[in-house]
C-alpha cells in the first residue's frame, strides 16, 4: 500500500483518507470537513450549528490528525473533534459515546 | 474592596485573571487575554434579530385547534422558557460584571445579556398572539408551584453569588452575621468556589434546560403546528448555542488553572458538587416531564422519550466540560431535532442525492493493523 507519509507523494488536494468508526470504514477527501462527508455515507452524526459555535457535532479522535480551516468558536476537548469544521488529514479513527 | 465603574489604578488588563482581579476601567478591545469571548461578541451581533420579525398568525389558529392537554404542554413549556430567560436578562449582568476583570469578556457577558432580552421580547410576541389575556400565563410563573420550584433551582447560585459580592464590597473578606441566613464566611476561594459552582449552574440552565423546552417547541412544528413559534426557538436556540460556548470556555479555562491558577484548585475541589448541579438538574427536568405530559402525551414526544433526551444531553453536556457522563441514554432518541436546531442560512448536506461514493462498505475484514503502521498512534 502507498504510504501516505510517504514525502515522494506531493500533497494533493483530493487526497483520500480512511476514517475507522466500529467497524465500519468510510474513505474521506480533504476538500470538505468531515461531517458532510460521514453523512452521505448515511452516518447520524449529532449537529446544531455546522460552523464550529456550538459543540454538538463533538466526536472521539482515537488516533490520527484532523486541521481546521477557521479556529472554531467551541470548545474542543483534547481527544476529540469537532466533525462540522475539521478536515481529516490523515487515516483517523473515532468514535460516538461510550 | 469596593467596585469602581472607574478603576483608577494602571495596571495591563491582559494579566488579570477573568473573575476577582481588577475592576475594568478602559473598554478596549484592541488586545485580549481570551480572544475567544470577542469572537463571541462578533458572533452574537452578526446574529441580531427581533422577534416581530416573525409572522405568527397561523400560530394563533393552531392554538385554538389544539387538544387540551396539547395546550397545556405549550402554554407550560412556553411559562418555562420564559422563566428561564426572565432570569439570564438579568443575572450574568447582575452576578458577574461586579468581579470580571477582562474587558472582552465584561462586553461579552453584556452582549450576552442583552441577547437574552430579546428572548424575552419574544415570549410576549407569542403569548400576546394565541392568548386575549397574557396576564393570566404571565402571572401563573409567580404562582405555579411547579415553575417557582424551577425558579428557585434556576436562580439559587447567583443569588448567592450576587449576595456574597455584596458583602465582599461592603465588609471585606471576614465571617459577617447576616440577618436571617447567619453567619457567612468571606474568603477568596469562598467567592471563587460560588462563581465557578453559578457558571457550571448557568451552564446547565442554558445547554440542558432549553434544550429540553427546545424539544418540546419543536415537537409541535414536527406535526406542522405553532410553526412561526418554531421559526422564533430555532432563533433563539442559535442564539443559545454561543451563549453555552460561552460558559464552557468559562468553565474550562478555569479547571485548567491557565487564566487562574488558585481557580484550577478550586475547580478540582468541587468538581464532584459540579457533578451532583448536573445531575440534579436533569432529574428536576425529568420531573418537569412528567407533569408536562400529566394529562397525556403528543405524537412524536411524552414522558419517557423526553426524559430519555434529558439523558442524551446532560451526557454531552457533561462530556464537554471535562466531566464523566452519567445516565445510559448515549443515542439521541430524538434525532429530528437537529434539522430545527440547525440555522436557516446553513445547508444541511443532502442525504440522498450525492450518493456515497465514498462508502467503502459496513463492514471491511480486510483491514488489518499494518495497513496503519505508517501513522503514529
Ligand atoms: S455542529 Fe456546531 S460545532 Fe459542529
Ligand atoms: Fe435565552
Ligand atoms: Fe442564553
Amino acid at each position: 500500500m502507498t504510504s501516505t507519509s510517504n514525502p515522494k507523494v506531493p500533497e494533493k488536494k483530493d487526497q483520500v483518507h480512511r476514517v475507522l468508526l466500529g467497524k465500519k470504514q468510510i474513505l474521506v477527501t480533504e476538500d470538505e470537513p468531515l461531517l458532510v462527508q460521514l453523512e452521505r455515507a448515511g452516518i447520524h452524526v449529532e449537529y446544531q450549528c455546522r460552523e464550529g459555535y456550538c459543540s454538538s457535532c463533538s466526536i472521539k479522535l482515537l488516533w490520527g490528525n484532523v486541521i481546521y480551516p477557521f479556529e472554531p468558536l467551541a470548545w474542543v476537548q483534547s481527544g476529540y473533534l469537532l466533525a462540522c469544521c475539521a478536515i481529516v488529514k490523515s487515516d483517523i479513527e473515532i468514535a460516538f459515546f461510550d | 474592596m469596593s467596585y469602581s465603574t472607574f478603576n483608577r489604578k494602571h495596571f495591563d488588563s491582559t494579566k488579570e485573571p477573568m473573575f476577582f482581579g481588577e475592576n475594568v476601567n478602559v473598554a478596549r478591545y484592541d488586545q485580549q487575554k481570551h480572544p475567544i469571548f470577542e469572537k463571541l461578541i462578533e458572533k452574537q451581533l452578526s446574529f441580531f434579530w427581533r422577534p416581530e420579525e416573525v409572522d405568527l398568525s397561523t400560530d394563533r389558529k393552531d392554538f385554538q385547534r389544539l387538544e387540551e392537554h396539547e395546550q397545556h404542554i405549550f402554554l407550560s413549556n412556553l411559562k418555562y422558557q420564559t422563566l428561564l430567560d426572565s432570569v439570564q436578562g438579568r443575572s450574568p449582568n447582575v452576578a458577574l460584571l461586579p468581579i470580571v476583570s477582562l474587558p472582552e469578556l465584561e462586553t461579552w457577558i453584556e452582549t450576552w445579556s442583552f441577547s437574552e432580552t430579546i428572548h424575552s421580547r419574544s415570549y410576549t410576541h407569542i403569548i400576546r398572539n394565541i392568548v386575549n389575556d397574557p396576564t393570566k400565563i404571565f402571572d401563573d410563573i409567580v404562582t405555579n408551584e411547579e415553575i417557582t420550584k424551577r425558579a428557585d433551582s434556576v436562580s439559587i447560585y447567583y443569588d448567592r453569588l450576587i449576595e456574597m459580592v455584596n458583602l465582599y464590597n461592603t465588609m471585606g473578606m471576614g465571617t459577617f452575621e447576616v440577618p436571617g441566613k447567619g453567619p457567612i464566611e468571606i474568603s477568596m476561594p469562598k467567592l471563587k468556589k460560588a462563581l465557578y459552582l453559578t457558571i457550571a449552574s448557568v451552564n446547565v440552565l442554558e445547554a440542558i434546560r432549553f434544550y429540553v423546552s427546545f424539544a418540546c417547541s419543536f415537537a409541535f412544528a414536527e406535526r406542522t403546528l405553532m410553526e412561526g413559534n418554531a421559526k422564533i426557538i430555532k432563533l433563539i436556540a442559535r442564539d443559545e448555542a454561543l451563549h453555552l460556548t460561552g460558559t464552557q470556555h468559562m468553565l474550562n479555562l478555569m479547571a485548567s488553572g491557565k487564566d487562574d491558577p488558585e481557580m484550577a484548585i478550586i475547580a478540582a475541589e468541587c468538581q464532584d458538587e459540579v457533578r451532583q448541579i448536573f445531575i440534579e438538574a436533569a432529574e428536576q427536568e425529568k420531573e418537569w416531564a412528567t407533569y408536562l405530559f400529566k394529562d397525556g402525551s403528543m405524537i412524536g414526544l411524552n414522558a419517557q422519550i423526553l426524559g430519555q433526551y434529558v439523558e442524551y444531553i446532560t451526557n454531552v453536556r457533561m462530556q464537554a466540560v471535562g466531566l464523566d457522563t452519567c445516565f445510559a441514554t448515549k443515542h439521541n432518541p430524538i434525532p429530528w431535532i437537529n434539522a430545527w436546531l440547525v440555522s436557516d442560512n446553513v445547508q444541511v448536506a443532502p442525504q440522498e442525492a450525492e450518493i456515497s461514493s465514498y462508502l467503502v462498505g459496513q463492514t471491511d475484514n480486510s483491514l488489518d493493523d499494518s495497513d496503519f503502521d505508517d501513522f503514529d498512534l
